[in-house]
């Protein structure tokens, strides 16, 4: 029998004092109007709760953002669900985080950019930083389970280690040093965004050190590259298996992109019960197990360990989301990526030896993420 | 890297809780759950911050009636230090 999934992750809103370079939300972003109501998203969670789900993922956009959170995070509560604030910190004051404590959040997970304040407001597209620093030890002493979460990639990885420190300053239980993920907006700014394989190489032995020097005070979790990795990830932990995501407007998808694969109907949670959506409805069955895999997956050992890689990943390189993601050195695409890899770790790649120093970068250097209608 | 010590209190960290009833009762914390059954569960329900290590041991010890009480004390010790790198369990 197909499993409860394990997470719902609720993009209660798009909109984001934000505007950071890799975002995932899709390029096109439900619009403020569209957003589900008060009353849907508490409707939502039940639902969730009933069908065994146990963590609720608050994202966004800048979950802060709706000013009905402080019901949402009562109402995810009272459903019986473990909740997870995913900020930016910006709009989070000692008294907001005191009343979201109060209805029920048990973890609060904020984001950095970078440690150097200029370099972190260039790749948030905003002055968000100082805020951060001032609302980190708040969260700290307000005694929530607190996490850090870092992405790194090309124009961050330099300072992996002051990146670290700053997050060690704040005793987080945990921190989350991910890679970026190329979809959505880190795709339109891949560019400049892939690493070189020295910087690749550093950050897996700075990682390692310090989940070491760590070990019993900061729970230190990293995402690999998989541009770099020989075998593709798991997404998701397959495809309908484990998670599903509620987007702003109330449509459920098995992950953040999915939306960008042609031809997938995806149900609205305004339309369809949450567990029929996950049972029955054709997009959550479509990649689902193994039927749909070509070769190579369809006869590899590996297909039940990361089934397959991601689909978005593989549509949005090869236009064919049934293909095997070509992040697999096994997959018939994966020339491409190797491609990827040699023009940005070529000597003579203007991008990787000579990093643009936010003030100075080219005017249209970055893509940013606009606020939806 | 902290110790356990006989006189350790441990307790569940920061944002770790307890949900559901029977078999699916789970131990939840922040990106992950615990189904646990038997021994580890009798272990964690006893990490209230108030009972010493030491008291832990001997009540598994009792209730287990285990003939080797070090190896009950070892692997207690190694389950209990296991979960505190985690993140989940603090002493």
């Amino acid at each position: 029998m197909l499993p409860a999934p394990l997470a719902l992750i609720a993009e209660v809103t798009h909109r984001c004092p934000l505007h950071c370079v890799y975002c995932s939300n899709p390029l096109e972003m439900a619009a403020a109007q569209s957003e589900l109501t008060t009353q849907d998203w508490c409707n939502v969670f039940q639902q969730a709760s009933k069908l065994g789900i146990l963590h609720l993922h608050l994202s966004g956009g800048e979950p802060l953002v709706r000013e009905d959170l402080l019901e949402l995070v009562d109402a995810a509560h009272k459903a019986g669900l473990y909740t997870n604030l995913i900020t930016s910190g910006v709009g989070l004051t000692e008294s907001r985080l005191n009343s979201l404590l109060k209805a029920g959040l048990d973890h609060v997970q904020l984001s950095f950019q970078d440690s150097l304040e200029a370099n972190a407001n260039w790749l948030a597209g905003t002055r968000a930083h100082a805020l951060k620093v001032k609302i980190a030890p708040v969260i700290q002493q307000s005694g929530v389970a607190f996490t850090i979460n870092i992405v790194v990639h090309r124009q961050n990885l330099d300072h992996l280690e002051e990146l670290i420190a700053l997050a060690e300053s704040f005793q987080p239980q945990r921190l989350e040093i991910a890679h970026a993920q190329y979809y959505g907006w880190a795709f339109k700014n891949r560019e400049a965004l892939l690493p070189t394989q020295k910087q690749v190489a550093d950050s897996l032995r700075i990682v390692a050190e310090a989940q070491k020097r760590l070990a019993g005070r900061i729970r230190i979790d990293a995402v690999v590259p998989d541009y770099y990795a020989r075998y593709p990830k798991a997404c998701m932990g397959g495809w309908g298996q484990r998670q599903v995501l509620v987007d702003p407007s109330g449509r459920a998808l098995p992950c953040h992109a999915a939306g960008v694969i042609p031809g997938l109907q995806f149900e609205n949670v305004r339309d369809q019960s949450l567990e029929w959506i996950w049972r029955e409805s054709d997009s959550f069955q479509k990649f689902r197990g193994e039927q749909w895999m070509p070769e190579p997956c369809r006869s590899c050992d590996r297909r039940s360990q990361d089934f397959g890689g991601c689909r978005c990943q593989a549509f949005l390189i090869t236009g064919d989301a049934v293909s095997t993601d070509p992040a697999c050195s096994l997959a018939p695409g994966h020339s491409y990526i190797e491609e990827q890899l040699k023009r940005i770790n070529s000597p003579t790649n203007s991008a990787s030896s000579d990093t643009p120093q936010p003030g100075t970068a080219p005017e249209g250097f970055w893509i940013y993420r606009p606020q939806p209608r | 890297m902290p110790h356990l010590e006989e006189s350790s209190q441990p307790r569940l960290a920061a944002g770790c809780r307890w949900a559901g009833e029977g078999e699916n009762r789970a131990l939840l914390f922040p990106e992950g759950a615990l189904r646990l059954q038997d021994t580890g569960r009798a272990i964690l329900e006893r990490c209230d911050g108030r009972r010493t290590f030491q008291q832990i041991v001997e009540e598994l010890q009792t209730q287990y009636g285990v003939s080797d009480p070090a190896k009950i004390r070892d692997d207690v010790s190694a389950f209990l230090e296991r979960l505190q790198q985690k993140r989940v369990v603090d002493f």
